[in-house]
This record gives structure tokens, C-alpha cells and sequence, in this order.
């Protein structure tokens, strides 16, 4: 046994993130760790890593106990890991990147030739072609995470943590990266992998461990399990399988002509390049996309929180270009935006101040807030989001980043308003909290209500939307029926690709297209 | 029992800089070779000892307290107005001039002084948000550097066109107001005033509109998070401009009663001499822009330059001393204002996306 963690447990106060966790790894093993948010996953990596110490329990490393009170601890025993978001140095090239805190010298100078060569060795030697001289900023997200995987190697790492990997990579890049994992695991490296994606679980993981409630739920083989026991598992009860009636558009709710908005100074390419579609009553319309393809910049010049330089939106027949926030809303917008911290939320006030957001409107009398209809609102959508906030007084920062996304979305969804924009609406919300919000928008659909879905998780795409639009470095690449979208289909568009005649958007919308063009040209 | 536990944590910090203060003072006691003990308990009969100097001490407190409220006011929505002493400047000086030359019967012509204080100060405020909203004039710079302006400007006006030429020419003043606009004294003979009375009240006024308006909570949500208030249908440009307004408009009240219930005319530095401005700026950061904590502390901080006056009077202790432990107070809170900077600094930058 390489690894073993022994009745782990970390306390909160009276919290208790891990309660006698016990987790095995083996040499040349990949062990996936799945659970709900909050179930104690990252805690139990972050002990492991030396970020956090445990209240109490031991970790053995070949049969010797493990005490470890930092990264470098960790590191030094050769555990590495690769967080979510990537910690690389844009203007610095692969090879530096990978070398970094342990640079190759000669003499005092950072010897930059050796420090390629090393980069270029591991990475034939591993399998994960890299060009180690160049710009981490030049290079696609894949990889920028393989240059990640490659720097912990490099570290001496054997045994590699990877926290939510496949969150930023489109489909073909997920692909790349399981077959990196596999590979390396069969050079005896093991792997501990953090992810929400049952299905990337169940392709490349020996072994698979559910945690809930700080507990370990469960420890299987995935040969011996399946997806469907795995969400069971995790959430603990059987989940109702979501149901989605066709949908029966009415008349154009959103329409959006040539949205053009240029790039920053000395930015040559735009960030939106003439976007044009029309999202109607009663229909879910997803955009996909991997992020950074101009979705961001989409919502937000739809919700009126970002200039536009070209191109016109109409909101229920009314020309609302350029309009602003307050008019936007009063006129049937509601936003569920990308970044709960940024755009949705006051961390620093309570759940009940963040709640009555754009509600004031119909709770004040001469100027007056009502408070009690302000907090019996937000203790209704407390109630029927099953959101967990001890009382509508407590700060929201205080709420799970799952319990706050329910909260706004109980916030936007109950104006009941024509339009409902949705920008990742579940972005690192467990299954529980992802069942309930999309049972809120499907609702709204069915209510008569316009959705404009934006995500970068394509299954959450397939799953809700009727009609898909596929954006690609600011453009539209294609749009599809529900019923005619596959995940290879959009993956493809997704990565750039766009030679293949079977994706060519279909005859009758064409027109569209062109139309999308010609807006483009002219701003 | 949460939220008991939650307002008294907020005290911990505004005790924890007091008793720093006053340790950071005693060493200063000790330095120039006095006694702690019996400097400390004169600063406290300095400030409370008998009902005169209690009366003393809250007619100290009464512009640092409006100063503090209209300080308080601006912080809470995000926009750090360091302009009060402008503001306070431009109020104290219309005040001056409506009760001086407003055709008016006494009672109607106080109030017009006072209107004119509050609408002087919120001016000379507007036009700092002004020049934020339309130039993106940094606010902090642009308040800070339109002090100097009010100050030269007012110095200006009670040197030449409004110099009181009756008595001694020694003083830059304007000439006094008649007695019978005067703010009434709460007590015969003591010195604090009707102004004191509408500190208090507006203070408890302060409190209700930021809890239970329309308005008061969507400043609230401005202040916490500009972004997400944008996000919600908050017009930051109108927003700006209330506050603005408002915040001035305190200062500037403060600058009327200081005229009409203490100097009984404009007097050239008798406004900025005793750092009411600044006092009523460390008040509201003392107390984190809650109103009444914002009252309070001003009282708490009136407190110790009165305090101080009486250890002058008393003891070998120079003056200086309370000053020395005003400041080591600011210091221990400056901790918390620098975290309030970076975070607006933050927002700002983000604010180049917004419409």
C-alpha cells in the first residue's frame, strides 16, 4: 500500500469537514474521490497536501507515518498537486514554468538551456508533448494543464492530486487528458482525482470513493458500479429523473442582431464579432462553449452591465440597446449571472438583504422596504430551494458556494419575468442543488418563460436546452436542434473546428448565418 | 444569542484600539515624566467631571457627531468623501451670511441658516461626485483636494467682502449675528445648544433610512458590493449624487450650528483649528460607518479633547498627550480602512466593464 490515510478528522469548531475518513492508494492506482460540495472532499486533499493539519488520524507513506505541516512537506514526499484554477506564469515559457522554485543553475544563473532540456526530457519520457519554449499565454488550456501536470513531475511527485481537471477543457481535451492519466499510472505514478464528472470517474478511475457528510460513503471498484449508483451514493437518496416536455415556442422574447463588442486597447480580435440569434417564449436556448469564447461578454451585454459596439437587442419587442441594469429589468429581465461573487451577491450582508435584490420594487411602501414581506419571501425560497442558512440574517458569505447559487437563483426565477438569462447556473454546485435549479428553469420554461441557458458544461447543455448555439472565439459556430445535437457534434465546433460538412448549419438557417455576417461587417 | 454575540464581537475592535490608545498614551505620560493615574483622572473630569464640563464635552461632540453621520453615510455606500472639511467650511459660512442678511424674522431666518449650511456643504460635496461621474475624478482625490479650495476660498471672503470692519481688525470675522437667531442653549449658561439635539436626531434618522428604505438599501448593497448593486438595477451615477448630497449636507449642517449656537459669526480658522473635520472622519471609521456608533464615537472622541484641555489646565501634561492618544486610536484602526480601500480600489477597476 503506497498511501493510507487513517480515520482522518478535521473540525470546524463544532463542524466536523472529515469524521474518521479512511482512504487507500496503490501504487500505479488512479482513485477518484467524488461527493457532493461540502462533503469534505477538498478538506481531505488539503490535509493531504499539508495545507490543513487534522484534528486527528495519521497518514502512512509506504508504512511510515507522514506528518505534514506545509506544501513543501508534501512535496518533499512526493506529493504533488494541480489545483482548479492554474497557478502558471502567463509570460513565461513552458520550460520555466515547469522548472519553477527548483530551476536548474550554473553558478548563480538560472541555466535556461538545461531547464528546456529537462522539460522537453519529462515530457518525452512521460508522454505529454510540449513545446518548452513557449509562452504559457501562446498555449491552449490543455496544455497549460499538462504543462501543471508536467512542473509536479518535475517536482518528483508520485503521487499526483488533480482537483477538478477537466473543468475548463472541451471534449477533445478531456479525452487527451484521460489518456495522459492512464498513461502515467501505468509508469507506476497515482493519481487521487477531485471531480463532479461521474462519467470521466467511471472511464478512467480503478478506484472510487464517496464521501458525504464528511463520511466515507462508500468504496468501490468502478468496474463493480455504475453512474447511476454513484449519484445515489453521493446524494443519498434515489434522484427523479428530470422531467422535460417538449417545448411549444411562442413569440420572439430576446432578439439579438449583430452584437459586436471589441477587445480591450490594441486588441485586434473582438470579443463578440456579430452575434445574432432570437430566443422565444417557452424554450430553453443553450450556449455553449468552452469558456472564454466571448459567453461572458455576451451575458453581460445582454444584462446591460457591459458596452456594446455594435448591433441591436430587443427585449419583448422594445429596442433596449443600451439600456442599463434597472431598465432592463423593468422591462422582463432576470439574470443568473456567471460569477455568484462578482455580479450576484453581497457577501458581507445577510441572506435576506441579498434576497430582496431587485425586488424592492414590489416591497416598499413610500419609500419604505417591508421587511416582513422581504423575509417571508426569502424564507419561501429557502423552504422550497431547500436551501441550507440556519436564518435569512446570516451573512450570505456564510452559505456554501451551492447554497448561495440556489438562493439567486430563487431570487431571478421568482419575478417570473419573459426573460430569464442563466450564465452557468450550477458551476460547482453539487447534484442536489443542480437538480433543483434546473427544475426552476425547466418550469419557468414551461410557464411561458424565454431562457437564455449559458454554459460550459456540455451535458448541462443537452440536458435542458431545446435549441443549442455553439459559441466560438466571439462568433456563432453553429446552432442545432435538441434532438439532432450530439456531444461530438459541439465538441467539434467547440474546439474550432469547423471543415466538416456534416456540421455545417443546416439549409434552413443559413440565412441566419449570413445574416450574422453581414451585421459583423458593418460593425 | 447569535446575533448578541455577533454586535458585541463588532465592539471588540473600537474597545481593542481605545485600550491600545490609552496604553500607547500612558507610555507617552510616562516619557514626559507624569503621573498616568493622575492624568487620567483628570482627562476624565476634563470631559465629565461636573455637569458643566458634560456640557462642555457634547457641545464639542455636536459638529465632530454631523460631521461623522454625513462621513459615515458616504463610506457606507462605497464613496470615500474626505471632503468634509470643505463641506464644512462652505456650510458654516452661507449659514453665516443668510442669518447676517436674510430679510427674514429671527426664527425664519435661523432655519434659513441652517437650510443654507446643509444645501452650501452638499454643493461643494456634489461637485466632487460630479467630477467623479462624468471625468472618473477619483473621489478621494478630488474631495481631499477641494478642502484646500474651500478653505482659501472662505478665508477669502471673511478677510475682504464680509470683514466685520466695527471692532478690532486683528481677527479675519464676519460681523455678528444677531442674538435673537441664535440656536437656542439646553441649559442656562452651559454651552451646548439645540445643534447638539439635532446631531442626536439625526443620527437615529441616519439609522432607520440605511435599515428600512428603499434607498438606505440599495446604498447598503452599494457599499457592500458596487458590482452586484449595478447588477440589480442600482444607478450608481444617481446613487452617487444622493449621497453626495447628503454627506455634504451633514458637514454643512455642522459648519450652521457651530456658527449660529457657538461662534455667533464666521470666524477665519475657527473651524479648522480643532480638527472637526478629521474627528468626525476617525468617528465614523472608529465605528464602521454605523450611525450610531458614528455618534458614539464622536462623543467618545469630544470627550478626549476635552479630556485633554482639563489635563493642560491640571497637571505638567502637555495638551499634546490626548492628541498623542487620538492618534495612536487612528492608528489601530487604520488597519481595517486600508482593507476598505482595496477593496473599492478593486471595484473600480472591475467598473470599467459597466455601462
Amino acid at each position: 500500500m503506497l498511501l493510507q490515510m487513517e480515520k482522518i478528522t478535521k473540525l470546524y469548531g463544532d463542524v466536523a469537514a472529515n469524521a474518521g475518513v479512511d482512504f487507500t492508494l496503490e501504487e500505479g492506482e488512479v482513485h477518484a474521490l467524488v461527493g457532493e460540495n461540502g462533503a469534505g472532499k477538498t478538506t481531505l486533499m488539503r490535509i493531504l497536501y499539508g495545507e490543513e493539519t487534522p484534528t486527528s488520524g495519521t497518514i502512512r507513506l509506504r508504512g511510515k507515518e507522514l506528518v505534514l505541516r506545509s506544501p513543501e512537506d508534501a512535496i518533499r514526499a512526493g506529493i504533488g498537486m494541480v489545483h482548479q484554477h492554474f497557478m502558471l506564469f502567463p509570460s513565461f515559457t513552458v520550460a520555466e514554468n515547469i522548472v519553477i522554485g527548483r530551476e536548474p543553475r550554473s553558478g548563480i544563473l538560472f541555466d535556461r538551456k538545461k531547464a528546456a532540456e529537462e522539460a522537453a526530457r519529462l515530457s518525452a519520457e512521460y508522454g505529454m508533448p510540449v513545446d518548452p519554449h513557449r509562452r504559457i499565454a501562446d498555449c491552449p488550456v490543455g496544455i497549460q494543464q499538462r504543462v501543471e501536470i508536467l512542473k509536479v513531475l518535475y517536482q518528483g511527485a508520485d503521487i499526483i492530486i488533480l482537483d477538478e481537471p477537466s473543468a475548463v477543457l472541451t471534449p477533445p481535451e478531456v479525452k487527451e487528458l484521460l489518456a495522459a492519466i492512464r498513461g502515467l499510472a501505468r509508469r507506476g505514478k497515482s493519481f487521487i482525482l477531485i471531480t463532479h464528472k461521474l462519467q470521466e470517474v467511471m472511464d478512467v478511475s480503478d478506484r472510487i470513493t464517496v464521501l458525504r457528510d464528511g463520511r466515507v460513503v462508500a468504496t468501490v471498484r468502478a468496474a463493480d458500479t455504475n453512474v447511476d449508483e454513484l449519484s445515489r451514493l453521493m446524494v443519498g437518496r434515489e434522484l427523479v429523473p428530470l422531467e422535460k416536455r417538449p417545448a411549444r415556442p411562442g413569440d420572439p422574447v430576446l432578439e439579438v442582431e449583430g452584437l459586436t463588442v471589441r477587445g480591450g486597447r490594441g486588441k485586434a480580435k473582438p470579443l463578440l464579432d456579430g452575434v445574432t440569434f432570437t430566443v422565444r417564449a417557452g424554450e430553453i436556448v443553450g450556449v455553449a462553449g468552452v469558456s472564454g469564447n466571448g459567453q461572458t461578454e455576451l451575458v453581460e451585454a445582454i444584462a446591460g452591465l457591459r458596452r456594446i459596439d455594435a448591433g441591436r437587442i430587443r427585449l419583448c419587442g422594445r429596442d433596449v440597446t443600451g439600456a442599463d441594469a434597472r431598465d432592463l429589468r423593468r422591462h422582463g429581465l432576470a439574470h443568473i449571472p456567471e460569477d455568484r461573487y462578482r455580479w450576484g451577491s453581497a457577501k458581507e450582508e445577510s441572506v435576506a438583504d441579498n434576497a430582496a435584490m431587485g425586488h424592492t420594487d414590489s416591497a416598499k411602501r413610500s419609500g419604505f422596504l417591508l421587511r416582513g414581506r422581504l423575509r417571508r419571501m426569502a424564507e419561501a425560497w429557502i423552504a422550497g430551494f431547500k436551501i441550507k442558512a440556519e436564518s435569512p440574517a446570516v451573512k450570505a458569505g456564510s452559505l456554501s458556494g451551492g447554497n448561495l447559487q440556489k438562493l439567486i437563483a430563487a431570487r431571478e426565477l421568482a419575478h417570473g419575468s419573459p426573460l430569464v438569462i442563466a450564465a452557468e447556473p450550477t458551476r460547482g454546485v453539487d447534484i442536489g442543488a443542480m437538480e433543483i435549479i434546473h427544475a426552476g428553469l425547466l418550469k419557468r420554461r414551461d410557464e411561458g418563460g424565454a431562457i437564455l441557458l449559458v454554459s460550459s458544461e456540455l451535458t448541462e447543455i443537452l440536458k435542458l436546452s431545446d435549441r443549442i448555439l455553439v459559441l466560438y472565439e466571439g462568433r456563432i459556430a453553429g446552432e442545432f436542434r435538441a434532438d439532432e445535437a450530439t456531444e461530438e457534434a459541439i465538441g467539434r465546433l467547440m474546439a474550432g473546428v469547423t471543415d466538416h460538412a456534416e456540421h455545417a448549419v443546416s439549409a434552413g438557417r443559413a440565412g441566419r448565418s449570413d445574416g450574422a455576417d453581414l451585421a459583423a461587417s458593418r460593425g | 444569542m447569535r446575533r448578541l454575540a455577533d454586535s458585541l464581537r463588532g465592539l471588540v475592535h473600537p474597545l481593542a484600539a481605545l485600550a491600545a490608545g490609552l496604553a500607547a498614551g500612558a507610555v507617552a505620560v510616562i516619557v514626559v515624566g507624569g503621573s498616568v493615574g493622575e492624568t487620567y483622572a483628570e482627562m476624565w473630569k476634563g470631559a465629565f467631571g461636573s455637569f458643566y464640563y458634560l456640557t462642555n464635552t457634547l457641545a464639542r461632540s455636536t459638529p465632530i457627531m454631523l460631521i461623522g453621520l454625513g462621513v459615515a453615510l458616504a463610506f457606507r455606500a462605497g464613496f470615500f468623501n474626505l471632503g468634509a472639511e470643505g463641506q464644512l467650511l462652505f456650510g458654516a459660512l452661507a449659514a453665516a451670511v443668510a442669518a447676517l442678511y436674510l430679510p427674514a424674522p429671527p426664527a425664519l431666518a435661523m432655519i434659513a441658516a441652517l437650510v443654507a449650511g446643509i444645501i452650501a456643504g452638499g454643493a461643494w460635496s456634489l461637485l466632487a461626485g460630479w467630477l467623479d461621474v462624468r471625468f472618473r475624478l477619483n473621489l478621494l482625490v478630488s474631495t481631499l483636494l477641494l478642502n484646500y479650495i474651500a478653505i482659501y476660498v472662505c478665508s477669502y471672503f471673511v478677510s475682504f467682502p464680509l470683514k466685520d470692519t466695527s471692532g478690532s481688525a486683528a481677527i479675519n470675522q464676519t460681523n455678528m449675528i444677531d442674538r435673537a437667531v441664535w440656536l437656542p442653549k439646553l441649559f442656562k449658561g452651559m454651552s451646548v445648544h439645540a445643534g447638539f439635539v439635532l446631531a442626536a436626531a439625526a443620527a437615529v434618522l441616519l439609522f432607520l433610512v440605511l435599515r428600512h428604505t428603499v434607498a438606505g438599501y440599495h446604498l447598503r448593497m452599494h457599499g457592500s458590493n458596487p458590482l452586484f448593486a449595478l447588477y440589480g438595477g442600482v444607478r450608481r451615477g444617481r446613487l452617487m449624487a444622493w449621497t453626495m448630497l447628503a454627506s455634504g449636507g451633514f458637514a454643512g449642517l455642522a459648519g450652521a450650528v457651530e456658527v449660529l449656537g457657538t461662534q455667533y459669526r464666521y470666524i477665519d480658522n475657527a473651524l479648522t483649528a480643532p480638527g472637526y473635520a478629521w474627528s468626525g472622519i476617525m468617528a465614523a471609521l472608529l465605528a464602521n460607518s454605523h450611525p450610531l456608533g458614528t455618534a458614539a464615537a464622536a462623543l467618545l472622541l469630544a470627550a478626549l479633547q476635552t479630556g485633554g484641555m482639563g489635563v493642560e489646565r491640571n497637571t505638567e501634561v502637555p495638551l499634546e498627550i490626548a492628541s498623542v492618544i487620538q492618534a495612536a486610536i487612528i492608528l489601530f484602526i487604520s488597519a481595517r480602512f486600508t482593507r476598505a480601500l482595496l477593496k473599492r480600489r478593486k471595484a473600480r477597476a472591475a467598473d470599467g466593464t459597466a455601462a
